[in-house]
């Protein structure tokens, strides 16, 4: 029964990222053969300072996009679990930035950033406000991005603290209650601690999710203006596609994975796993 | 338990060379021999012929006079943009699944003939037509052709008239001196005076770059020049302008959108003969009231940047006659006055007929382009180029819409450029 998981996870998972280790000691260009150069790779992205440059947007996005993300989550989560009006409606309109196309919503964005007539500098106007050039400007496109990612992943988090929200002990509650816990007090004692295991898993996928963002850089910025917005994955997709450095490409992933493992781990021991309150 | 751990090991050890020989092992292919008859099943992968009216050219007017030609063969078309042809081409070359007949951009044809991953065309296919000599320099290296062209893109000067009258202005800028006094002197009215900055930032500085006497690799491609005084003074040239308030990053159009000279918000801008073409089909009225003119830059010497669309043939093609015929039918003047047209592009070759002749003379920008072919440069010139054209955007903006100095920018760009160079 084990054998057909083995061989899809050998095939499809173990062998690229086998040959993604492999490559990544290589100067490999896809138009010629791979030629083994030992760790020049690792060298070289010591002295690129755009790649450096990525590694920290990458961690400025994450710090921003995943604990307000998971705030804003946790707070429609609440409002949707304690009998909101036309909850269908409201749910389906906080998850369906989640499930559209990126590249769809980055075109939507960028109309709204469009610094001509776009929907925030038109507002903006009204009040006698001359925006600026959100995603043109060095100061402003990072916050833009950081936006964009904010409002799609808020969905998602949503759902999961929702799901939580609906498992968790109503007796409890009914205890609480009885004892005079106000409904703050029931919130940090009682509903936080329970809710760890869910908030380990928004904060490890969301915290993933982040580090891999992609599609709205490429289609809101390209990574500029000045590599203000550029991220690790959109180097390393400029690094093989564009540049055709796949070996470079490969070792900048290896970084980003290990970056991500750090990450995890730090978090799993910060929050004691995926344990929850007893 | 110990053996079968050690064949799934030895299966993903032995997958992952497979793999990595299996990239690698297209490079020693060769084309194979163009001579024999054409048939078979090819496809193209072009970046060009966009929207509905390309596609109707492509697929019925050219393929469809190829096919009464060469009926044994059949043509797949894969579109993409230019933006994205990299990256189809990487992937088509990983998954050993290489177009037979590719189109690329100038620049592009050193960094793939020196890895063999083009074929070479003979030589006669040079002198078939009338062909600008300039025109066929960026389908060679290394002296040998390998890509024949089909339309030409050129960086020129366009110019609101009635905002050179109202300002006084009789003459186009002869030098950079005139340029900026002139953009200045037109920022008014909340318009600014030049707009370098719509058209992609690379290729305006190289443009600016050769006006200014300066040139981007030597001969043989293998030493970077662009990192001399001319280099930094063409990037000085933009900061000034934006000291000087007469042009504005941030007020840059994207491709498509109407331009700033359209819609009267910049008097001058860089831009190609497309513009024609856009205007015709945005705003008729402003080529119909001879509104516009246009010039080639100048500074130490008139200089038009030569971009555009080569067509070469995979050196792994399975059907190297069938591609060959088909490489040579899209350069033909049949096909390129269509891909000209639809385009607003610059055809490369003079024996174009009255049809051409008329086609050059309706749209100026072309025929402007035309006179000047003398001043063209193109980019790219070095093996390294795929990857040196993606650092010259990232590392020129911090000097445009940071604060760093032009000098330290192309410092910077010259380093990574030889570091490329390096690695060939």
């Amino acid at each position: 029964m084990v054998a057909p998981a083995l061989l899809h996870a050998a095939l499809w998972i173990g062998l690229p990222v086998v040959a993604s280790v492999a490559l990544a000691f290589t100067k490999y260009d896809v138009l010629s053969a791979p030629q083994f150069i030992g760790l020049d790779n690792f060298r070289e992205m010591l002295d690129d300072a755009v790649f450096r440059k990525s590694i920290w947007n990458t961690v400025v996005y994450t710090f921003f996009t995943v604990p307000v993300g998971m705030l804003l989550g946790l707070l429609l989560a609440m409002a949707l679990h304690t009998g909101l009006k036309a909850r269908g409606i409201f749910r389906t309109a906080v998850f369906l930035p989640q499930v559209t196309a990126t590249v769809a919503i980055a075109l939507v964005w960028l109309w709204i950033y469009n610094p001509g007539n776009g929907l925030f500098n038109s507002v903006l106007s009204i009040f006698g406000i001359h925006g600026p050039a959100w995603l043109l400007s060095t100061s402003w496109s990072m916050p833009s991005v950081i936006l964009v990612g904010i409002w799609q992943g808020i969905g998602m988090k949503m759902l999961i603290y929702l799901a939580a929200l609906q498992s968790l002990p109503k007796e409890l509650y009914e205890a609480a209650s009885v004892d005079g816990a106000s409904r703050v007090r029931q919130f940090f004692s009682l509903t936080l601690p329970l809710l760890k295991p869910a908030t380990f898993f928004v904060l490890i996928t969301s915290m993933i999710n982040a580090f891999q963002s992609f599609d709205q850089i490429y289609v809101l910025t390209d990574g500029g203006p000045a590599n203000s917005t550029t991220m690790m994955t959109f180097e390393i997709y400029k690094s093989a596609f564009r540049e055709f450095r796949v070996g470079y490409a490969c070792a900048q992933s290896l970084v980003l994975f290990a970056l991500l493992l750090a990450f995890t781990l730090v978090n799993r021991r910060m929050m004691g796993g995926t344990r929850g309150h007893s | 338990m110990e053996l079968k751990r050690r064949s799934v090991l030895a299966a993903l050890g032995a997958g992952t060379a497979a793999a990595l020989t299996g990239c690698g092992s297209g490079a020693s292919a060769d084309g194979g021999s163009a001579d024999g008859p054409a048939k078979g099943e090819i496809t193209l992968l072009t970046p060009i012929y966009e929207k509905a009216d390309g596609k109707k050219l492509l697929e019925q007017d050219i393929i469809g006079g190829f096919h009464k030609k060469y009926p044994d063969v059949k043509v797949t078309v894969d579109y993409t943009t230019y933006t994205q042809l990299n990256e189809k081409i990487t992937t088509a070359m990983a998954g050993g699944l290489l177009p037979d007949v590719m189109m690329m951009g100038v620049g592009w044809i050193p960094p793939f003939a020196a890895k063999k991953a083009i074929a070479e065309l003979p030589e006669s296919l040079a002198a078939a037509h009338d062909y600008e000599k300039r025109v066929l320099e960026p389908s060679r290296y290394d002296g040998r052709l390998y890509a024949l062209p089909v339309v030409l893109d050129t960086r020129i000067v366009v110019y609101r008239k009635d905002h050179f009258a109202e300002a006084g202005i009789k003459k186009t800028p002869a030098n950079w001196t005139e340029l900026r006094a002139m953009a200045k002197q037109l920022t008014t009215k909340g318009r600014i005076g030049f707009d370098p900055f719509s058209a992609e930032l690379r290729q305006v500085w190289e443009t600016f770059l050769f006006a200014n006497g300066g040139s981007l690799f030597s001969d043989d491609g293998k030493k970077v020049l662009f990192n001399d005084t001319r280099g930094v003074e063409a990037l000085q040239f933009f900061k000034d302008l934006i000291a000087d308030g007469s042009a504005d990053y941030t007020k840059k159009t994207e491709l498509g959108a109407p331009t700033n000279v359209q819609t009267g918000k910049a008097s001058m801008m860089v831009t190609t003969s497309a513009l024609w073409k856009q205007l015709q089909d945005q705003k008729p009225e402003l080529l119909e009231g001879d509104t516009l003119g246009a010039f080639v830059l100048a500074n130490r010497r008139p200089a038009m940047l030569q971009g555009g669309t080569l067509v070469t043939q995979s050196a792994r093609s399975k059907h190297p006659a069938a591609a060959r015929a088909f490489v040579e039918y899209l350069a033909s003047p049949e096909s390129i006055l269509g891909a000209a047209k639809q385009r607003g592009s610059v055809p490369g070759m003079r024996d174009l007929g009255a049809a051409g002749t008329a086609y050059t003379k309706e749209n100026e920008f072309v025929d402007l382009s035309l006179k000047n072919l003398g001043n063209a440069c193109s980019e790219g010139g070095t093996a390294a180029w795929m990857e040196i054209r993606e650092k010259i955007k990232p590392t020129l903006e911090p000097a445009i819409v940071g604060g760093q100095s032009a000098a330290k920018a192309i410092a910077e760009l010259g380093k990574l450029a030889e570091a490329a160079i390096a690695r060939m």
